[in-house]
């Protein structure tokens, strides 16, 4: 895989690069005066630096709030702003990353022409776009496809040639959104590699996803979304910030597989439930609690082979603030 | 790399668009619609009337003066309003690029491929009708552009159905302008409001004939045309890209 790291085209800017959502709403009305709240009262600040993964059930308002952030759709409520400049105003300026969920490329166009066009578009210098585009078309994997028309490229390639295109340019900001829809397991833990590769201090990621595995893999914070409004930021991480703004994950049911030392089991976790094949269904309330748990246990002379959530701890916390909303 | 620069750098990109996606349709069309109404005149008639004074004069006029009106539709047809119904706005509007400056340059690129387009065509008629003026066809062909196209652009930000409702829009007028013309009461002062192309007429007969028309009338052709082609760009710069 080619390296991440496009020469040239940084922005000089040493602002650290902030994303700051304040009280954003959106409202659609029809023309007979019908009125659908899509996002309500929408706080958040994305720091500069961070992945930031956006989850929520469909009809969330996750691509509402992805299109207020580029500009596209004009907050009901309240202000986006990044780098404290409205939102729009700083995509016009500086441009953003962004793959769409729905990848709209002209068909008739050629992959690599459509390349060079938003290449053009990007700003990119006429001498260094050749470069540019072959280095995103070998990142991606689309050399055999680069001379066929949009139209024919199966749904993977389709969605390569959309990262592709938010890849042309060494941008502050990336906006993903269902990145590895259409993917193949391949690919998406190619796409999981490149993100990671992206990830730098002076850059900021948005990625919103169904995929909770995904958002716990890739990203520092979740913001999990139901009905237009912002339900809890997750950490995904077991850093204890102090800051109170962020809920700490901590999974409750955990399945223990042991190898050996089972008539141990009850005497450390004595709700402990039998899976069957050494498998063990246990609930603990914090995670000091499961490893305290574990060292009496290994400290009796069993012989722990695995310890797995029940749940990940993004998916319990999106279950419970979901369940909640409704 | 300057943003202007490299949006200029784009037209390219959008003439090429022009003329594959619409050029060579109001080629043909203007081509098959002229032949097919002046080749019979002309083999009946023959040239032997000079100039303005040929029965094919007449014919000429009302078909090129037809044509550029449904060239115009056809270039303005989606001219914003298609990238929107497709979604193409959302990766062309990440890059660092102003929507206003971008549709405005396309308005302008298309206007070029139409001139272009008239110009290959009235080159054809100037060959069997020598009378006919190539350089006043053009002044009149820019002069529907930016009357008839401001509105169209006009529409095509504010609505879907652009190519429908500026049809509608262009056809009302003459209607209702026929029904109520001159007069004194409320719904003949209304009707001065609609767009001026009952004027579209003379200025046709005028201009492409010897390249001169009342100035009142292309002030006004103009005039709305460009009016309402700044209303599109305000109402692209101060409302939502998406629907």
């Amino acid at each position: 895989m080619a390296k991440l790291s496009p020469p040239g085209d940084t922005d000089d800017s040493t602002a650290a690069l902030v994303i700051e959502f304040r009280n954003v709403g959106k409202t659609y009305r029809s023309l007979l005066g019908n009125s659908v709240k899509a996002v309500e009262e929408f706080s958040l600040v994305v720091a500069e630096g961070e992945i930031l993964g956006i989850a929520g059930p469909n009809g969330a308002g996750k691509t509402t709030l992805i299109a207020m952030m580029l500009g596209y759709l004009r907050p009901t409520t309240g202000t986006v702003e990044i780098n404290r400049v409205s939102a729009r105003h700083y995509v016009e300026r500086h441009g953003i990353g962004y793959l769409s969920e729905l990848i709209a490329i002209n068909p008739k166009w050629r992959a690599e022409t459509a390349l060079v066009r938003f290449a053009t578009l990007a700003g990119i210098a006429q001498s260094e776009i050749p470069r540019r585009v072959g280095y995103v078309v070998d990142l991606l994997g689309l050399a055999e496809h680069r001379d066929k028309k949009v139209k024919a490229l199966s749904k993977g390639n389709l969605q390569r040639l959309g990262l592709a295109q938010a890849l042309l340019r060494d941008e502050q900001i990336l906006v993903l959104d269902e990145p590895t829809h259409g993917l193949d397991p391949v690919w998406t833990q190619h796409f999981r590699d490149i993100v990671g590769e992206l990830r730098r201090p002076d850059r900021t990621i948005l990625i919103a996803s169904h995929n909770l595995d995904e958002l716990q893999r890739l990203a520092d914070r979740v913001a999990i979304i139901d009905r237009g409004r912002l339900q809890r930021v997750v950490s995904t991480t077991y850093e204890n910030t102090g800051d109170g703004s962020t809920t700490q994950p901590v999974a409750t049911r955990f399945r223990i597989t042991l190898a050996s030392g089972h008539e141990l089991i009850r005497a450390v976790f004595p709700q402990a439930e039998d899976a069957g094949r050494g498998e063990y269904d246990v609930t603990v309330h914090s995670l000091p609690e499961l490893n305290a748990a574990l060292a009496d246990l290994i400290g009796k002379g069993a012989l722990v082979a695995s310890v797995i959530p029940e749940r990940s701890v993004l998916e319990q916390q999106f279950r419970e603030a979901v369940g909640e909303s409704q | 790399m300057s943003r202007a620069s490299s949006l200029a750098r784009y037209s390219f990109w959008q003439l090429r668009d022009f003329a594959i996606e619409r050029g060579v349709a109001i080629l043909i069309i203007g081509f098959l619609w002229g032949y097919a109404l002046i080749e019979p005149i002309r083999r009946a008639v023959g040239t032997s009337l000079p100039g303005t004074a040929s029965p094919l004069w007449l014919v000429a006029m009302q078909i090129s003066s037809a044509i550029v009106s449904l060239s115009v539709l056809i270039a303005l047809n989606g001219i914003v309003s298609a990238d929107r119904k497709a979604g193409y706005y959302r990766f062309l509007f990440s890059k660092p690029v102003n929507p206003v400056l971008f549709y405005a340059q396309l308005f302008f690129v298309y206007m070029v491929g139409v001139l272009a387009a008239m110009l290959v065509l009235s080159s054809l008629l100037h060959r069997i009708l020598p009378a006919f003026s190539i350089p006043h066809f053009l002044l009149y062909t820019a002069l529907v552009y930016i009357a008839m196209g401001g509105i169209g652009f006009f529409l095509s930000v504010a609505t879907r159905y652009d190519w429908l409702t500026l049809a509608a829009v262009w056809l009302g007028a003459r209607v209702l302008r026929g029904i109520y013309g001159p007069g004194n009461d409320w719904r003949s002062k209304l009707v001065q409001l609609l767009p001026p192309v009952h004027r579209l007429d003379d200025v046709a007969n005028s201009l492409i004939g010897t390249g001169s028309a009342h100035m009142a009338d292309v002030m006004w052709l103009l005039g709305y045309g460009a009016l309402f082609f700044a209303l599109g760009l305000a109402a692209l710069r101060w409302g939502s890209l998406a629907d």
